[in-house]
């Protein structure tokens, strides 16, 4: 699920950089330094869409660099249990699949495929249906439900499942083509 | 003590000194000679104009001195000594100096260095001072009034 909220982070400056200028390069630091970054508790930062406040900074001692306490808006992304997300396959083995969606990682285990689906190895090792009508490979595009997250201080890991009503491949690369 | 920079008074001044770049030294000049000049009455005049400036901004009294001490003086001019060193923008003209805390003591007395000083009280609360609100002791006179 997608939030936008407001964050507070301590930026350290150059003194290099004080001058006229001095907000905009905080500002370019501050979207360099954050976005693409995970954090436990709010999830990936996807974009920063806004700079509310910039505070009075701070002189470090001995070091001559400044910590301006900056506010700023951004759009944050974090997978929640049961959540019904669309991801693309990046992997497939005879223990599951892994697929992406956006930057979070989810592995989908065998026991999470339905029954009828067996795995094929070969070239494109791939999970299809006996009658052949469905098949997931890499690239395939899948539907899937979120059973569990494992979230550390800077990493979220999340485990899937398509056996459920609804869910399963959306759109097949070798169909496209 | 902590000291802070003061963002905003920054980029003002610095927006302004490179806008009219011819205007602000002959000020600066002006303020210095002002200052060095009359020694006691104009220090009064310009603490007391910063007091209800800072009154009118904050409403509140502040109860601790007007003057700058030694320590913060020390603090200030050893802080700025070592950020202009590591190529910090120059808030004066120069004329030749090249040792960073001559420079750091010529902005003290142009009233340019860019910071607050926020001064902690024993009970936990604090008071900032701009440092072009407080006063320098005579004696810094002495020390650097080689120019």
């Amino acid at each position: 699920m997608f939030f936008h909220i407001v964050l507070e982070r301590n930026m350290q400056l150059h003194p290099r950089h004080f001058g006229p200028h001095l907000r905009d390069k905080l500002v370019s630091k501050l979207i360099k330094d954050v976005e693409g970054t995970c954090s436990g508790r709010h999830g990936f930062v996807v974009a920063i869409t806004g700079v509310e406040d910039i505070g009075k900074g701070l002189i470090r001692e001995g070091t001559g660099y400044v910590t301006f306490p900056v506010k700023y808006q951004c759009v944050v992304f974090r997978p929640f249990k049961g959540e019904i997300l669309e991801a693309v396959v990046t992997m497939v083995n005879k223990m599951g699949f892994f697929a992406e969606a956006g930057p979070v990682q989810i592995f989908v285990s065998n026991h999470l495929i339905p029954d009828d689906m067996e795995f094929q190895s070969g070239d494109v090792p791939n999970y299809t249906t006996s009658d052949g009508s469905v098949k997931i490979q890499k690239e395939s595009e899948v539907r899937l439900k979120i059973i569990g997250t494992r979230v550390d201080a800077t990493e979220i890991f999340c485990i899937g499942t398509i056996k459920d009503d609804f869910l399963g491949v959306i759109s097949d690369p070798g169909a496209a083509v | 003590m902590v000291v802070l920079l003061d963002l905003w008074s920054y980029c003002s001044f610095l927006l302004y000194s490179y806008e009219d770049e011819p205007e602000p030294p002959e000020i600066e000049e002006g303020d210095e000679e002002e200052l060095e000049n009359n020694e006691d009455a104009p220090d009064e005049i310009i603490g007391g104009e910063g007091e209800e400036k800072e009154q009118e901004k904050t409403k509140r009294e502040r109860k601790t001195s007007k003057y700058m001490t030694k320590y913060e003086r020390a603090r200030i001019l050893g802080t700025r000594a070592l950020q202009i060193s590591m190529n910090a923008p120059v808030m004066v003209e120069l004329e030749g100096e090249t040792d960073p805390l001559e420079i750091a003591m010529k902005e003290l007395r142009a009233r340019k260095i860019p910071f607050t000083i926020r001064r902690y009280l024993p009970d936990g609360s604090y008071e900032d001072w701009g440092v072009d609100e407080l006063i320098v002791e005579d004696s810094w006179k002495r020390q650097v009034g080689g120019d």
